[in-house]
């Protein structure tokens, strides 16, 4: 009787396993760069025929190998990167299983040419469909060059999955992408039926990294990100608000250097955008997590796309951090440029990664305020008999004082100039150059996260009315007001249901003077009833209020504010999370740099 | 037109009418001041279309006629001439001007295009010193509210009685009344709301002793003295209620001093929410206590010795509010009405006099 179980054959065995590591001509890409980037490489050459179909061929100018230790690297769970298990929790390198060349040589007509740096003889070994056929001497320069070609050739089961060669490309250049994103120092070229499609000199950074692959402009439109939480420290780059949503928005999260998906954490970065874009629109980062490695488990997914975290509770909130405190800095404020004005060749350059974004904040411009919680503290303080407030001195002399210094007053010097331009917009002079700010949007970011407080503080004020305001709503708007009674009061609106669609108001907030609580509060409930985009995209019944109120609360365009207002309006702007960004996704701050003024009068 | 004047007088009538010119006008001839020499005075007047001035100065008149000229460019230049005789002589639309050796010949526009003022009947009018106008103005026009929802709070309420007349303004949050008796009244009852913008020329055209007719038209109202003149558009009503939301049953008073309070406000305000402003009252047996807590910012507390006998209780308000209320205060020394920390506390002079009152809604705190 025969026997029924029994060992695999190697060949067959990798043709298994091949299923795993190798689906397509751009998973082979993938792991002859990796292998190439472990070795060391500063230079790595990629060229692709029939999408990588007909053949790949991945050219790098590593470390090499030996004859043995090249024949060896075919065998299954050949590997030179660990060697125990314990090994794994601190991989550095992409590679660690020793699977990638026996099974993507299993499924291919495969050849390494390769040759050690230190010197000595290079060798070429042909494999064929899993069985060496021939070791040859080769004359070469130090590094490898793999070549895979008529990938899944023997079998039609397996290439029938393929898709055009086409989109076998598009895959393959984003292997590569990501890769060349995840190594800066390296220089990357890739080819495809010998048009050039990648040609990315070793970066210094990652700004020109991106600048070498979208050019200029989309390198401009990104805000640094590097801070710490805890042992985790998110750097990076951001989509700056105003610019997102337009075109393809490019979404990539590495950890340790390693390239890695995660909607949970893409997620998260749209979740630190709430209100800075509007609600579908899905900005672009590029974000580098660094975590303990035992933090991070790397093999769990067959193409090593995907990762575990040990804590991912706290890798989202120290991401959220990282965004957030990136978008609430004044770089995050949209910049002042005509509508599509390329900024070609002129794109900001690169700067050191660290803070500088949290750092340039506020007129006051004090440096060094990095610490969100403390930066409402070290502005300018509003004068006291401030603004906004209700009958508060409003004179002639004041608006036309904007600006003046008195001299020798130090209180009075850390001022911002300030202008109002007609009756809509506040031009603020600051260290690095103009801010436009539109005073009613930054007035609904101020309100928006003063409600948002109220409801998570529960605390609040609200202004008794003289004359109570009486109002007849629609049924529905009726039905509404009572299910909202309770929050409305958190806000400061105190209403009494009248019966027969009637509601009294008795009380309201006062957000400035020129307040309207009837018409405020119409405007709301028939925003809440009946929706809107804005309260639409909110992801909860406080957000949902806290926008419609903060909206329809806040000073409109056309009323003129004095020196006095305008410095509390930008104070407390500068003392919200998010300064830049009201709350439909528009921006409320232009930012118009020294530099970029100097550049458009042509003195750079 | 063809005249002498001193430069002095040039340069009052000037000055009067001045704040009137709108500083940004689409309509031309508003930026000018028209001249006009009649009789033994010159006449100046200014007008933005919704308040018009109109001031008369002794004059040599050689010949009568009348002219507009750009008002800030006149200004200037009288301000800067000699003091002597400036001879005045209009020509077609250019005016010429010497003092001295000085000349400026200025380019105007007709007279024509001059919008012509409301038609006052003073037939039938009230006579109020200026001294009384100005003491009504100046403690209740501050009040009135800035928010254009709704126009009728942005005016003053005039109410003019047989024996008496009240001036009110509020902007729901609080009000101010003030009330004076009248003598000599030969037009009927009135309820006038005026812009406080005309009320502040009225404030600043008369001298306190100089008597002030007062007549209306249908939509405007007017003030004269013997040389001056101004004109306002009224507000159309009706003018809110007041006296039924003035509360009739606070129970309890305090009194004191009310610059001590007037200080211990200015100090909590440091501290106060710029939003809100709140402040905290408690009043208990002989003394005021004020607190203020601001979130992330921190806190403050002082203490005023007041006049009170009643129940331990709290109010807040806003802070703004009760500095300006106390800063009107025409006495040393306020009595502070009210009855529950919901309801709207009452301000009046302690000692009675003048009859003026001053109520604030309070600031409620919710937890
Ligand atoms: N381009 C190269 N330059 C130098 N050595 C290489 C190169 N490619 C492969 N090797 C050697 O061959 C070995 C096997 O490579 P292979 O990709 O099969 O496994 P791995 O990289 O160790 O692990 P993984 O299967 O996770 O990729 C490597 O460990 C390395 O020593
Ligand atoms: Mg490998």
């Amino acid at each position: 009787m025969t026997r029924r179980i029994h060992i695999l054959p190697d060949r067959v065995a990798n043709q298994i396993a091949a299923g795993e590591v190798v689906e397509r001509p751009a998973s082979v890409v993938k792991e002859l760069v990796e292998n190439a980037l472990d070795a060391a490489s500063q230079r790595i050459e990629v060229s692709l025929r029939g999408g990588g179909k007909t053949e790949i061929r991945v050219a790098d100018d590593g470390s090499g190998m030996e004859r043995e230790d090249a024949l060896l690297a075919l065998d299954r769970h050949a590997t030179s990167k660990i060697r125990e298990a314990e090994d794994l929790h601190r991989v550095s390198s992409f590679g660690f299983r020793g699977e990638a060349l026996p099974s993507i040589a299993a499924v291919s007509r495969f050849e390494l040419e390769t040759a050690p740096a230190a010197g000595g003889v290079g060798t070429r070994i042909r494999v064929r469909s899993g069985r060496v056929g021939s070791v040859d001497d080769a004359a070469r320069r130090p590094g490898t060059t793999v070549t895979v070609r008529a990938l899944f050739g023997d079998l039609p089961a397996r290439a029938k999955f393929l898709r055009s060669a086409s989109g076998e490309t598009r895959a393959c250049s984003e292997a590569v992408l990501l890769l060349a994103l995840a190594n800066l120092p390296v220089a990357f070229r890739l080819e495809s039926n010998g048009r050039v499609l990648l040609d990315l000199p070793s970066a210094g950074s990652l700004r020109a990294r991106v600048a070498d692959l979208w050019g200029e402009e989309s390198a401009a439109e990104l805000l640094e990100v590097d801070r710490s939480t805890g042992e985790i420290r998110v750097g990076g780059l951001i989509q700056r608000p105003e610019a997102a949503g337009r075109g393809t928005s490019r979404r990539y999260l590495f950890v340790n250097g390693r390239p890695f998906r995660s909607a949970a954490l893409h997620r998260m970065v749209d979740e630190a955008y709430r209100t800075t874009v509007p609600g579908q629109v899905r900005p672009a980062f590029l974000l580098y997590l660094s975590v303990e490695p035992r933090e991070v488990d790397v093999n769990v997914h067959p193409a090593k796309a995907e990762v575990r975290f040990r804590d991912r509770p706290a890798v989202e909130a120290a991401l959220r951090s990282a965004v957030r405190v990136g978008l609430g800095g004044l770089e995050s404020a949209a910049p002042a440029k005509p509508e599509g004005a390329g900024t070609a060749g002129v794109a900001a350059p690169a700067r050191p990664a660290a803070a500088s974004a949290v750092r340039e904040r506020g007129p006051g411009g004090d440096a060094g305020a990095a610490d969100a919680s403390h930066r409402s503290h070290d502005r300018p303080s509003p004068s006291q008999l401030a603004l906004f407030v209700p009958g508060g001195a409003r004179t002639g002399e004041d608006r036309s004082a904007a600006g003046e210094e008195a001299p020798g007053a130090p209180a009075v010097r850390r001022r911002p100039l300030l202008w109002q331009l007609h009756d809509r917009y506040i031009l603020a002079s600051v260290r690095d150059g103009l801010l436009l700010i539109d005073q009613h949007s930054a007035h609904e970011r101020v309100l928006f996260e003063e409600i948002m407080r109220r409801f998570e503080k529960g605390r609040g004020a609200s202004q008794r009315l003289l004359f109570p305001v009486t109002l007849r709503l629609g049924p529905d708007e009726y039905a509404a007001v009572e299910e909202l009674a309770g929050l409305l009061r958190q806000t400061g609106f105190e209403i009494e249901p009248f019966g027969d669609r009637t509601v009294i108001i008795h009380a309201g907030p006062q957000p400035h003077p020129g307040f309207d609580a009837e018409g405020c509060f119409r405007a709301m409930i028939d925003e809440l009833t009946h929706g809107s985009p804005l309260v639409d995209s909110a992801r909860n019944q406080h957000e949902r209020i806290a926008k419609s109120l903060a909206c329809k609360g806040a000073i409109k365009a056309g009323q003129p504010l004095t020196f006095d207002e305008m410095a509390e309006l930008v104070d407390r702007l500068f003392a919200t999370e998010l300064p830049g960004h009201d709350v439909h996704g528009r921006p409320t701050i232009l930012r118009l740099t020294l530099e970029e003024l100097e550049r458009r009068f042509g003195r750079t | 037109m063809r005249l002498s004047i001193t430069r002095e007088k040039l340069q009052e009538g000037l000055g009067a009418v001045a704040a009137t010119i709108p500083n940004k006008t689409t309509l031309p001839v508003l930026s000018n001041i028209l001249l006009r020499a009649q009789g033994a005075r010159l006449e100046m007047s200014g007008t933005d279309l919704d308040i018009s001035v109109s001031v008369g100065v002794d004059a040599e008149v050689e010949q009568a006629g009348a002219i507009t000229v750009p008002a800030r460019k006149i200004s200037d230049i009288a301000r800067e001439l000699e003091s002597a005789p400036v001879h005045l002589v209009a020509d077609g639309d250019q005016i010429e001007l010497s003092c001295g050796k000085s000349r400026f010949k200025l380019f105007g526009l007709p007279e024509g295009e001059f919008p012509s003022f409301p038609e006052v009947d003073f037939s039938e009018s009230w006579k109020v010193t200026a001294g009384t106008l100005q003491e009504l103005i100046g403690h209740t026009a501050f009040a009135a509210s800035t928010e254009e929802s709704r126009p009728i709070l942005n005016g003053v309420l005039w109410q003019l009685r047989s024996d008496h007349c009240t001036m009110v303004a509020t902007n729901g949050h609080r009000l101010a009344r003030m009330t004076f008796p009248l003598e000599e009244v030969d037009a009927p009852e009135a309820d006038l709301i005026v812009p406080p913008k005309a009320l502040q020329q009225v404030e600043r055209l008369f001298e306190a002793d100089e008597e002030v007719e007062v007549a209306r038209s249908e939509n405007h109202l007017a003030f004269r003295s013997a040389t001056r003149v101004v004109y306002t558009r009224l507000i159309e009503g009706p003018y809110p209620n007041y006296e039924q939301v003035i509360p009739s049953d606070n129970d309890k008073q305090a009194v004191g001093s009310t610059g001590a309070l007037e200080k211990a406000i200015r100090r909590m305000a440091v501290v106060a929410s710029d939003q809100t402003h709140r402040v905290r009252l408690s009043f208990s047996e002989g003394t005021l206590g004020f607190r203020v807590q601001t979130p992330d910012l921190g806190e403050a507390e002082d203490e005023v010795s007041v006049d009170y006998q009643g129940e331990t209780l709290e109010i807040g308000f806003n802070a703004n509010y009760l500095l300006e209320v106390l800063r009107y205060m025409p006495d040393e020394d306020v009595r502070i009405e009210f009855r529950a920390p919901e309801r709207a506390a009452t301000f009046r002079p302690a000692g009675g006099e003048p009859d003026y009152l001053c109520l604030v809604m309070p600031l409620r705190l919710l937890d």
